[in-house]
């Protein structure tokens, strides 16, 4: 049981050695912290978990409500509902990634100025709690669909649907890698966490949740689908919706932008972790 | 690697921390690049108070001062110093809390960090499920936990309420708890920071034998920071005197113990009468100590003097 491996500490670490092995080897604190995750949620609740399937029907509701009903803005003749429920779910997946691994440096200081552990646990722990909810929510809209679908609404899933397993995880990655460099850079400048929490909500308003890529005017819409979030959504969308177009070249940017932003976030957040409990 | 030797566990090489003095950047974005814009264009930095020090880069702070220190397998070292002698940097450098400024740290095996009871432990779990949280961010799997639970369970005497969530808990419940699961670690390296004064009298002394047992019959090798000095005499078999950042003396518990409260009381002579009674009222003595050295501000001239006889 010895273990003798020799661990070297110095004062740098070179640029790229990451040890994500480190992370494996501490795969059953992710899956404990995800479940504390989930206790700490659903605490003294009467409806527990159930929350995680009412939430994206009220928001739903309410989009619905308002830019449906009141706003009345297109959705490509898709049922509205269908329509704002998979921009809604899908984005609040984004975010929610985005904003769970924002505070990672800041909101864990204490445990970290303590205990030593690959704080890259803490955003996959994130980014697999958000994945839960999101495949609970996905299998509520999924079983939507099927019903529109049968009882004869305008809704034609097609074979673009098969890339959800990559719009599920570019989603998480993007978000996650926009996580890392905001809680790196929050360590010094508590400037970034209050953008965050509302330039979050800017970033929606130009991504096409509420509204349909063919309501932009002709001459920005190659400018909102290179927002790398658009295509994921509206990808999704006429996957199981039939509605729109399916924006493939900006689908592949949209991976190679993730790739950079995760592999950029995870040097920077790599880089801070050394050091960041002297200056937190 | 070559130059460790197999019972060398921990090897210190000319180890050093530096902390900067003053604030650190102004913690806003807009007043860091005005700041920085301003020196760029050589004018004078628009953020800077009038009249305040400029902190340049010689102004820092050496908490750790090339220490070099080797540690065999199974060793249980006390580090003792007054506050701020550095002792927290070191367990936070050899822990990966932070990492050294300049000097390389290898050390073998793994090390398990105990610098606060409790750490990571969640109110909302109930006690076993904190076991398995506290367990796994202190570095075991789910296995080496299940295989243990039920001696950890033992060990807390809190076999009740382990299904109740530790926010119902008592403190001395709540800590004793804690020290069981950091009890029953794997590491072959522990390192304590005054992590044994926990609970009453009884239980600390558990604590005290159970860490002694670990390290004599399963060879761990301990690190342990304290100003109580009967849990050092208690527990350690060698003993490592640190002040203003660097090792004074490396040696025998007992020696170290008179020069650390020797030291102190040289400069302080209003507390004759404490350093008559230390050893017996060696609780009550280090908290006068500390309490003076916290007055005194000529002490580092004066207590180097006393030094040197390791």
């Amino acid at each position: 049981m010895k273990n003798n491996e020799i661990t070297d500490i110095t004062p740098k670490r070179r640029l790229f050695e990451l040890n994500l092995g480190d992370v494996w080897k501490y795969r059953d604190l992710v899956m404990l912290f995800v479940k504390r995750d989930f206790k700490n949620s659903y605490k003294q609740t009467v409806l527990g978990p159930l929350w995680i399937i009412i939430k994206p029907f009220l928001s739903t509701f309410v989009f619905t409500v308002i830019f449906g009903m009141i706003a009345n803005i297109s959705t490509d003749g898709m049922p509205q509902f269908l329509f704002f429920m998979a921009g809604n779910i899908l984005w609040s997946f984004f975010s929610s990634c985005l904003n769970g691994s924002s505070s990672t440096f800041i909101g864990n200081a204490r445990l970290f100025g303590k205990v030593y552990f690959p704080r890259l646990v803490m955003p996959c722990a994130n980014i697999i709690y958000n994945t839960i909810g999101f495949l609970i929510n996905f299998v509520m809209f999924f079983i939507l669909v099927l019903i529109y679908m049968f009882t004869g609404s305008n809704v034609h899933p097609n074979l673009c649907a098969l890339l959800m397993p990559f719009i599920l995880l570019s989603s998480a990655l993007l978000g996650t890698g926009c996580g890392l460099i905001v809680s790196s850079v929050t360590t010094k400048y508590r400037d970034l966490g209050v953008l965050v929490s509302f330039g979050v909500t800017l970033w929606m308003y130009i991504t096409p949740v509420v509204y349909p890529v063919s309501q932009v005017a002709e001459p920005f819409r190659p400018l909102a689908l290179l927002n790398p979030v658009a295509p994921l959504i509206e990808t999704f969308r006429y996957g199981f919706l039939g509605s729109g177009t399916f924006p493939w070249q900006y689908l592949i940017l949209s991976f190679v932008v993730t790739a950079v932003v995760l592999v950029f976030g995870i040097i920077v957040f790599n880089k801070v972790e050394k050091n960041f409990i002297d200056t937190v | 690697m070559r130059e460790m030797n197999e019972n060398c566990v921990i090897k210190i090489e000319n180890l050093s921390k530096e902390y900067r003095l003053g604030a650190i950047g102004s913690g806003t974005l807009r007043h860091d690049l005005q700041s920085w814009y301003a020196k760029k264009r050589g004018k004078e930095d628009p953020n800077q108070r009038i009249g305040a020090k400029q902190y340049t880069k010689g102004d820092t702070f050496l908490a750790l001062d090339g220490v070099n220190l080797e540690v065999n397998r199974g060793e249980r070292i006390g580090i003792i110093g007054t506050n701020g002698a550095g002792k927290s940097t070191l367990l936070k450098v050899l822990c990966r809390i932070t990492a050294p400024t300049d000097g390389r740290v290898r050390f073998r095996g793994r090390i398990a960090s105990m610098l606060e009871v409790g750490t990571g432990f969640h109110a909302e779990l109930t006690g076993r499920e904190n076991i398995y949280l506290n367990g796994a961010i202190l570095g075991m799997t789910k296995e080496e936990v299940t295989s243990k639970i039920d001696s950890i369970i033992e060990f807390s005497e809190c076999e009740k309420f382990i299904d109740t969530p530790v926010k119902r808990y008592s403190s001395g419940m709540f800590v004793k708890l804690a020290f069981a699961v950091a009890a029953h670690l794997d590491a072959e390296i522990m390192i304590m920071d005054e992590v044994l004064a926990v609970g009453d009298m009884r239980f600390q002394k558990k604590c005290i034998k159970k860490m002694r047992d670990l390290a004599t019959e399963e060879d761990r090798t301990i690190l342990y920071v304290s100003h109580n000095m009967n849990t050092i005499r208690d527990l350690c078999d060698r003993c490592i005197v640190l002040d203003h950042g660097k090792i004074v003396f490396d040696g025998d518990v007992e020696d170290a113990i008179k020069i650390y409260l020797g030291s102190a009381n040289e400069n302080f002579r209003a507390l004759e009468y404490v350093g008559n009674e230390h050893k017996h009222h060696a609780d009550r003595n280090d908290l006068c100590l500390q309490f003076v050295r916290y007055n005194g501000k000529e002490d580092s001239n004066l207590s180097k003097k006393s030094y040197h006889c390791g």
